[in-house]
């Protein structure tokens, strides 16, 4: 029964039309008599789908139904649908538990073929695809990219947003504008609005995402007023030992790629962590996808730092309070292999 | 000419002497990234060299040119990394 | 000379001294990672102390956080542009230079 039983991860995403459209053609191409199946999973990730209640999987999965029904035709009869939601009680955070929720769906029901949506993407806006092929494959299964046209913006744009962004988006635009100007004419302060409501009613859906409250505001900013001195600090030391590496006759460095999980959740953090990584000793951020850093250290002693944490720690103390930045250190967290987060596999190479 | 003007003229002297520097790996390469990064900063040099004028001349309004190729400066760098990503999402 | 006016000139050499540090690195490092290294890191700091020359420069007004504005956004933008850079060039597939490879040079 080789590649009859077709297994499809959906997600919401602007070609899984598409993809669903061609599953469908696959299956009604497969061998006559082989009475295939479509599998559509829609993988739940409680982590990622906060804001993302499982009625929206339901519904999605409904549509589904309804497409291919649609492109089945004549064909419906001799072709199994089946829909089935995956990992509602797992957090699913990087390709390994993607491929390993899917992987065990696959193996329940005899699938050997899977075909993934090219904008398959449930971690948010970084990359999963091909981490996620791999996976899949090393898993035993042939994995296809439905060959379906890809729109050039990789995610939609906008997002929910309220009022709160609005406001606040108003209060920047207009702040700045107001402080680039100088003065607080009348001509300046009604040019001022104006600026800031086009920028805002522009922009209000795109460029904030989540607001917090203000009180949790206003304790990351009282700390982060801790954290910026220990920054400068750190900035300081890297480039001195920068210009020693640079300067020094025989260039003395020895670079190489780390890799590794940050104990940081949520994307200001995030980027508040890769930008200080960037510019603190001789490490330079690459790519982060989600949590999992991708780091070029120019030195071995840079490399050391990097993994003993104390940055990391410095930007959970930022974000979470004193209490989180007793977490353990990269390099402690890599020694026992048994994460929390990832309880099947090893660590990914 | 003051002290301070002359030590800020200088500096930017200095600036503008480092980032003709700078083309030669503009020029070279070899990678596209090179050049960027080249590109990038001799951007952000151009911005401290306005600003270091500015400050010498008092000419504060330079300041808010400084400001806009600051701007200009950072979405460059970005439009291009995501341009020569196929696939974008750079960010 | 006053501590005011000691205290520029000592930010603008020292922006000098990085700026010069980051081209030295941009010239001399073997690779586009390793020079992004010295162009985040030693320009962005050189942008810094230049800019805080600045905003020392123009006392207290509001040019003064124009600067400081400006010194803010440089620190923000720059690492962000060396990351994205670096991250096109990694998915691009351009393979970081490391201390083995010196032999085939």
């Amino acid at each position: 029964m080789t590649g009859t039983q077709i297994l499809v991860p959906v997600r919401d995403s602007v070609t899984l039309r598409n993809t669903v459209a061609y599953a469908a053609e696959s299956a009604v191409d497969a061998e006559p008599g082989a009475a295939p199946t479509l599998h559509f999973v829609y993988p739940v990730s409680e982590r990622v789908t906060v804001g993302d209640p499982p009625e929206d999987a339901t519904e999605l999965l409904d549509r589904v139904r309804a497409w291919v029904a649609e492109d089945l035709g004549d064909n419906a009869a001799s072709i199994g649908v089946e829909t089935a939601l995956v990992g509602p009680d797992e957090y699913l955070f990087n390709p390994g538990d993607y491929a390993d929720v899917l992987g065990r769906y696959a193996a329940e029901n005899d699938v050997e073929t899977v075909v993934l949506d090219p904008e398959f993407n449930p971690s948010g806006m970084t990359p999963l695809l091909p981490p996620l092929e791999t996976e899949l494959e090393r898993a035993g299964l042939a994995v296809e990219i439905a060959p379906v046209e890809r729109p050039t913006r990789r995610f939609p744009l906008a997002r929910r947003a309220g009022l709160g962004q609005f406001a606040v988006l108003f209060g920047w635009a207009y702040g700045f504008y107001l402080l680039v100007g100088g003065t607080l004419s009348t001509f300046d302060l009604a040019t001022g609005a104006i600026s800031g409501l086009v920028v805002a009613g522009l922009l209000w859906r795109i460029s904030l995402s989540g607001f917090v409250d203000v009180s949790r505001l206003a304790g990351r900013l009282g700390r982060l007023v801790v954290y910026a001195p220990f920054l400068l600090w750190e900035i300081a030391k890297a480039n001195f030992q920068i210009a020693y590496v640079v300067l020094h006759p025989d260039l003395p460095i020895d670079p190489e790629v780390v890799e590794f999980d940050a104990a940081v959740w949520s994307e200001l953090p995030v980027t508040t962590l890769a930008n200080s990584i960037t510019l603190t000793p001789g490490t330079l951020t690459i790519d982060v996808s989600r949590r999992h850093f991708t780091v070029h250290a120019l030195t071995d002693g840079a490399r050391e730092d990097l993994l003993g944490g104390t940055l990391e720690r410095a930007v959970r103390f930022v974000f979470y309070g004193r209490s989180a930045a007793r977490i353990p250190s990269p390099a402690e967290r890599d020694a026992d292999s048994d994460d929390a987060e990832r309880p099947t596999e090893g660590e990914n190479a | 000419m003051t002290f301070i003007s002359t030590a800020l003229l200088t500096a930017a002297g200095a600036f503008v002497l480092v980032s003709l520097a700078v083309v030669y790996r503009l020029v070279r390469g070899p990678t596209m990234q090179d050049r960027v990064i080249a590109v990038n900063v001799i951007g952000t040099n151009t911005v401290i060299v306005i600003a270091l004028v500015a400050a010498a001349l008092g000419e504060s309004s330079a300041l808010d040119i400084a400001i806009v190729y600051a701007l200009l400066n950072f979405l460059m760098s970005i439009a291009i990394s995501k341009f020569t990503v196929e696939r974008g999402g750079v960010l | 000379m006053t501590p005011r006016e000691i205290a520029i000139a000592l930010l603008a050499a020292g922006g000098v001294f990085f700026a010069f540090v980051a081209a030295v690195g941009i010239l001399r490092l073997p690779d586009l990672y390793t020079r992004s290294h010295s162009a985040s890191k030693s320009d962005t700091l050189a942008a810094g102390l230049s800019l805080a020359a600045v905003a020392l420069t123009f006392g207290s007004d509001l040019s003064t956080i124009k600067a400081l504005l400006l010194l803010l956004f440089m620190f923000i933008t720059n690492p962000t542009a060396a990351h994205a850079i670096a991250r096109a060039a990694a998915e691009e597939g351009i393979e970081p230079w490391t201390r083995e490879e010196e032999v085939d040079e």
